[in-house]
């Protein structure tokens, strides 16, 4: 009975400390946020900022632009197409451009299996828009010599096109580019057969694609 | 065991102090370099190549006599030619000479006639026991058919003359064209 009222008050005194305990915490931390509330400040700034954009847009300058060849090509025969490359964004881009050409389905028109024969691309530069007669009024200017669709078929091979300046943003037109698509053939039928592998009786539908940078980024100090 | 547990605890944290600073220090170059926009203008269009072809038929004569005798040639490939190369063997017989002329024609001959004349010569004589390519000039369309004739002398016995076709695309098609659309 002693015992258990021993330990009654043992238990007793337990609590007061702890009570006592707690209240200095809450007396500490309550002095701490009065320092912090006391020491704080806010300032804010504002600023807007609008990201630009970079389009480069594929249309005609004369004629239908890049349509379907009618009929069949022989080689020497050349197909121009003329098109007009504007950046409409609100960047200017990059002195440069890229282009490949993938061939749907791939064969030996495009993909090199049949070696120094297949298509072959060539684009030219007006400084005025072409005649649908293939004539430039002004100044051309080569952007790429002639080269085989089987070394840039990929956006990995992609080749850079020459003499291509800045774009400036909104108003950056290229100018006026003929494309024109080639079959280059050294093959001899015999007997009424074309040889293996061949170039010939092929279809494929060809997609150019024109990639352009934008300009290098800017720091701006205000 | 709880010495352990703080070296795992403290090694953790600092690697992930360590991929903070990383990725604080290395984002902004990254995002400078390959963050750039680049603009894209795609174009399509659909091809066919043509097909150079030719056959001659029959591809084989036998000349027991000095009798004329004729083959087709047809076109059937895709493109015109301007012309066409003939590879001619001519046998050697048990006995004799023979000699062979070819004569091109584009009308179908008639009593070994073109047209009433002569036809034109393709190559020069063919002796025997010979192997020799000549050039037509003939212009041939897709579809169209062009008119050999074999014209012998000397035949004393069997002798056969070998006719066979070959197109090479550099110097026997039609004229190229070029388009604008």
């Amino acid at each position: 009975m002693s015992e258990h009222r021993h330990t009654r008050t043992k238990a007793g005194r337990h609590g007061k400390a702890a009570v006592a305990g707690l209240f200095a915490m809450s007396v500490g931390l309550l002095t701490t946020a009065g320092v912090y509330a006391a020491l704080s400040g806010v300032a804010t700034g504002s600023e807007a900022v609008t990201s630009g954009t970079l389009n480069l847009t594929l249309s005609p300058d004369v004629g239908s632009g890049f349509s379907n060849f009618v009929g069949v090509m022989a080689p020497g025969d050349t197909d121009n197409v003329y098109v007009n490359l504007n950046n409409t964004g609100s960047l200017a881009t990059a002195a440069g451009m890229t282009l490949w050409v993938a061939g749907t389905p791939a064969n030996a028109l495009t993909n090199g299996t049949a070696p120094g024969e297949g298509l072959s691309v060539t684009a030219t530069q007006c400084s005025v828009a072409w005649t649908l007669a293939g004539v430039c009024g002004g100044t051309t200017t080569p952007i790429l010599a002639t080269t085989q669709i089987s070394t840039m078929n990929t956006a990995g091979t992609a080749v850079s096109l020459s003499n291509i300046p800045s774009l400036a943003a909104s108003t950056g037109k290229v100018a006026h580019v003929q494309v024109s698509l080639g079959l280059v053939a050294t093959e001899t039928s015999t007997n009424g057969v074309a040889p293996t592998p061949t170039i010939q009786g092929l279809s494929t539908t060809l997609a150019y694609t024109f990639t352009e940078q934008q300009r290098v980024g800017t720091a701006t100090n205000q | 065991m709880t010495v352990h547990h703080l070296h795992h605890s403290a090694r953790r944290t600092a690697a992930i102090a360590a991929v903070l600073l990383c990725a604080v220090f290395v984002a902004p170059i990254h995002a400078g370099a390959a963050g750039r926009v680049s603009g894209t203008g795609i174009g399509s269009e659909s091809v066919t190549s043509g097909m150079w072809l030719a056959t001659v038929s029959p591809t084989g004569m036998t000349f027991t006599t000095t009798t004329d005798q004729t083959a087709t040639v047809a076109n059937t490939g895709t493109i015109a030619l301007s012309g066409i190369s003939y590879k001619v063997i001519v046998s050697t017989p048990p006995s004799g000479s023979p000699t062979f002329k070819l004569y091109t024609c584009a009308v179908a001959w008639a009593s070994n006639k073109c047209s009433g004349g002569a036809g034109t010569q393709v190559g020069s004589t063919l002796s025997k026991g010979s192997t020799t390519t000549v050039g037509s000039t003939v212009a041939i369309a897709v579809g169209a058919d062009e008119y050999l004739q074999v014209e012998p002398t000397g035949v004393t016995s069997s002798v056969t003359v070998t006719l066979g076709t070959s197109i090479n695309p550099a110097t026997q098609l039609r004229s190229p064209i070029p388009t604008n659309h």
